[in-house]
């Protein structure tokens, strides 16, 4: 083998936990095992399935699928509520093994992980061995299994860990990826909804390697130049092979399912308000300041849709995360409709290492405001979230004192 | 009404007009122009209900009347037409034809009486000025004009006048720029206040001349006026108190670190070093001590520049962030070969003047890197 040392081969794994709430559940109590598990809303009420065990998807189960839909389909499942606390804490266990394996471990989600393996051949061994390394040491970490891929970049990494589950282990080389992209259905990919489905249906395009085929500049025409250009990178396999250990949390986003449709502003506003309320506080405890605000909203009949909005200054702000969701709800074209779920998110960090400072008093009123939510966290910490928030005058909907 | 006119003639004040002519027609008579012909003088105006223009021009012949047309075609049928050309103007009923050598036009119009035309204008303060005064004015501060932003009132330029002079003052939170022009007012005590809207203070430079040709400038408590021998120009004023632009500039006595350096020499390494600086927000790092000013930028990739100038430093080693274009446009305006820059420590704004003088003077907030 030649030796490189200025371009050593990049190796990214990407580790899934399967079926995570549900293999949780089953783990922590015995007779739940073997059996269909469902973790989300409760059955009766209204809402999604977070995720569910290998046994119910047998049944067509799946997760985001109304509770409804599940209970229609399986009765005879078991039906719990998430414990969020307990699961993050399993999640923290699983990153700090996988940080034992390599310390570049950028988390993406609770039970997702990418982790930069490159160059570590010498030290324990080539992919595929790292791979097992990590699946072992998840097993008996934490006895739970991951579905683990490893390729060249991101995208390689999350197909293969996607292509055996559960507890699959997935290697693709450089030299393979071509062939290991080519059968899989265009669905697979990023970005692939299923507006942009049925177009590439209607081109004839049900594979990626009938994508691969196109044009760049068509796809272009039919999609738009930047979902094409991504789809089209996509098809040839290209993508990050950066891991991003600083930033794991790419977003923050609290909704709410109400128990039965509303259009009523004030029900809305109320409900926008305590979830911007929730977002601001996770994002001061996180020290992150957003500057997109996005709003999501579902209408009867499972429509659902959202509207961005980019500040003109990162903010963690209550006031203003809620009074721009609250804006894009009314500008959304949507207002008056029946609501079933209202939620509300703050992305796009600012690196707070560069900050213009401003030449007038609004900057003082902001630091001000800061002092203000340092005080109503901490009350938070001590009475419990939700306890003590902002007064709001009704008729103005400024805040009051 | 009819008239006609040398090709030219009528040109040259469509021209003057165009500027302002709405392009989203949300109302579709502010696509037109209005023409208004009355006493030999033939009169064109454009409105977008923010900025109004108006340019006359004599005629020789024709019939008194008013009528509005669409602006973009009737400027396109002149512009294109030969130039010794000369233009028919005429019009009855809802149509408007134009006869110009063998060619011929028919517009639809629409009636003047819906145009949108100024309210009255009470003056309450007027002064008059070499248009390049004015212009210098302009020129020295609107780059700092803040654009759509949620502070409506610093979308546009502050002028002042008072006593000793026409002040002309604009920021966007981040910079300041000021400059004044020192003259016999007849204001007494009295300081009056105006913020033109960004597309009036462009609108109004456009059509200055760089001579020294007078202007008088006439304010009311909601617009402002230029007048010109064949011109006036008209433009609402932002209603908004501006900031107090006076507290935030520094004072130099207060200023304990004091650099000279040569406007040119800094501004082309200041232009270096930012091509190596981080795209979005443009941090550059100044390094002020005995040996002079070090300039420093570096990207998210760990690219470095770094610059190193000849300057008199005096006061305590300094180590400053600024966005580079924020500093390269306030020193770019600088009218002078040396500029001096104030600093105090490195939160607080530093202040940027032409060697030995303060009829121009730039505010600058530093980043914090």
């Amino acid at each position: 083998m030649i030796d490189n040392p200025v371009m050593p081969e990049r190796y990214i794994m990407h580790v899934d936990m399967d079926a995570f709430f549900a293999s949780i559940e089953q783990r922590d109590f015995p007779q739940y095992r073997g059996r269909p598990v469902v973790v989300g809303a409760q059955p009766g009420h209204r809402g999604v399935v977070a995720t569910c065990s290998y046994e119910a998807r047998v049944f067509g189960i799946r997760s985001a699928m109304p509770i409804s839909e599940a209970y229609r389909r399986c009765a005879h499942a078991v039906y719990l509520r998430p414990d969020m606390a307990r699961y993050a804490a399993v999640s923290k266990q699983v990153m700090a093994l996988l940080n034992g394996i390599s310390p570049l471990v950028e988390p993406v989600s609770i039970d997702e992980a990418y982790v930069d393996i490159s160059g570590l051949e010498k030290l324990i061994g080539g992919p595929e061995e790292i791979g097992r390394r990590a699946k072992a040491a998840i097993q008996s970490g934490v006895r739970l299994t991951a579905s683990v891929g490893i390729g060249p970049n991101r995208l390689i990494a999350k197909l293969a860990s996607e292509i055996r589950k559960p507890n699959g282990l997935t290697v693709v080389f450089p030299q393979a990826v071509r062939a290991f992209l080519a059968p899989l259905p265009v669905s697979r990919l990023g970005g692939v909804g299923p507006k942009t489905l049925a177009v590439l249906e209607r081109l004839g395009i049900f594979t990626v390697k009938q994508l691969q085929a196109v044009p760049l500049e068509r796809l272009q025409y039919d999609l738009g130049k930047k979902s094409a250009l991504r789809l089209h990178q996509q098809a040839w396999g290209l993508s990050s092979d950066v891991v991003d250990i600083r930033e794991t949390r790419k977003s923050i986003s609290k909704e709410h399912t109400f128990g039965e449709d509303t259009c009523e502003n004030a029900v809305l506003c109320d409900r926008l308000r305590r979830l911007a309320a929730e977002v601001g506080y996770i994002a001061r405890q996180k020290r992150l300041q957003g500057i997109v605000v996005t709003l999501k909203i579902r209408l009867k009949g499972f429509e659902t849709h959202t509207r961005q909005c980019r500040l003109e200054q990162p903010t963690s702000s209550d006031r203003m995360i809620f009074q721009t969701a609250w804006s894009l709800y009314e500008e959304s074209g949507y207002a008056g409709r029946a609501v079933r779920l209202i939620g509300v998110g703050l992305s796009g960090w600012d690196i707070e290492r560069y900050r213009q400072l401003g030449l007038f008093a609004e900057i003082r009123d902001r630091q001000r405001e800061q002092s203000l939510y340092a005080v109503l966290d901490k009350a938070a910490e001590r009475f419990g979230k939700g306890m003590l928030r902002l007064g709001y005058c009704e008729e103005k909907g400024r805040r009051d004192s | 009404m009819r008239f006609s006119l040398p090709r030219d003639a009528l040109l040259g004040p469509l021209q003057i007009v165009q500027g302002v002519v709405e392009r989203r027609q949300t109302i579709p008579i502010l696509a037109n122009i209005l023409l208004t012909s009355e006493d030999s003088v033939l009169s064109i105006t454009a409105t977008d209900m923010e900025v109004e223009l108006n340019a006359q021009t004599s005629l020789e012949d024709g019939k008194d009347g008013a009528i509005t047309v669409p602006a973009r075609k009737l400027i396109e049928i002149c512009r294109t037409a030969p130039a010794n050309a000369r233009i028919e103007f005429s019009s009855s009923g809802s149509r408007a034809t134009i006869l110009s050598g063998r060619s011929r036009f028919v517009l639809t119009t629409l009636p003047a009486v819906d145009y949108p035309s100024s309210d009255s204008f009470d003056e309450v303060a007027t002064i008059c000025l070499e248009q390049n005064a004015l212009r210098r004015l302009i020129e020295l501060t609107g780059f700092a004009m803040a654009n759509q932003d949620v502070r409506y009132y610093l979308n546009g330029l502050l002028l002042e006048l008072s006593a000793s002079g026409l002040r002309a003052v604009a920021t966007d939170g981040h910079r300041l720029a000021f400059a004044e022009c020192p003259m016999e007012t007849r204001m007494g005590d009295g300081v009056h206040q105006a913020i033109v809207p960004r597309k009036g203070v462009l609108e109004l430079m456009r059509i200055l001349s760089t001579g020294k040709e007078e202007v008088e400038l006439a304010l009311s408590a909601h617009a402002i006026q230029a007048r010109f021998p064949s011109m006036r120009f008209t433009s609402k004023l932002i209603d908004g108190r501006y900031p107090d632009y006076v507290g935030v500039i520094p004072d130099p006595e207060m200023c304990d670190k004091m650099v000279f350096v040569s406007r040119e020499l800094l501004r082309q390494s200041l232009t270096r070093a930012a091509i190596l600086a981080n795209e979005k927000h443009r941090a550059v790092r100044l390094v002020l001590g005995p040996d002079g000013l070090r300039i420093i930028a570096k990207n998210p990739e760990q690219e470095e520049a770094e610059e190193q100038l000849e300057a008199r430093y005096i006061g305590e080693p300094l180590e400053v962030g600024f966005n580079a274009s924020y500093l390269i446009e306030a020193i770019g305006a600088v009218p002078a070969e040396t500029v001096q820059i104030y600093f105090t420590e490195a939160s607080s704004s530093c202040l940027i003047r032409p060697e030995g003088r303060a009829d121009c003077q730039y505010v600058v907030m530093p980043m914090r890197l």
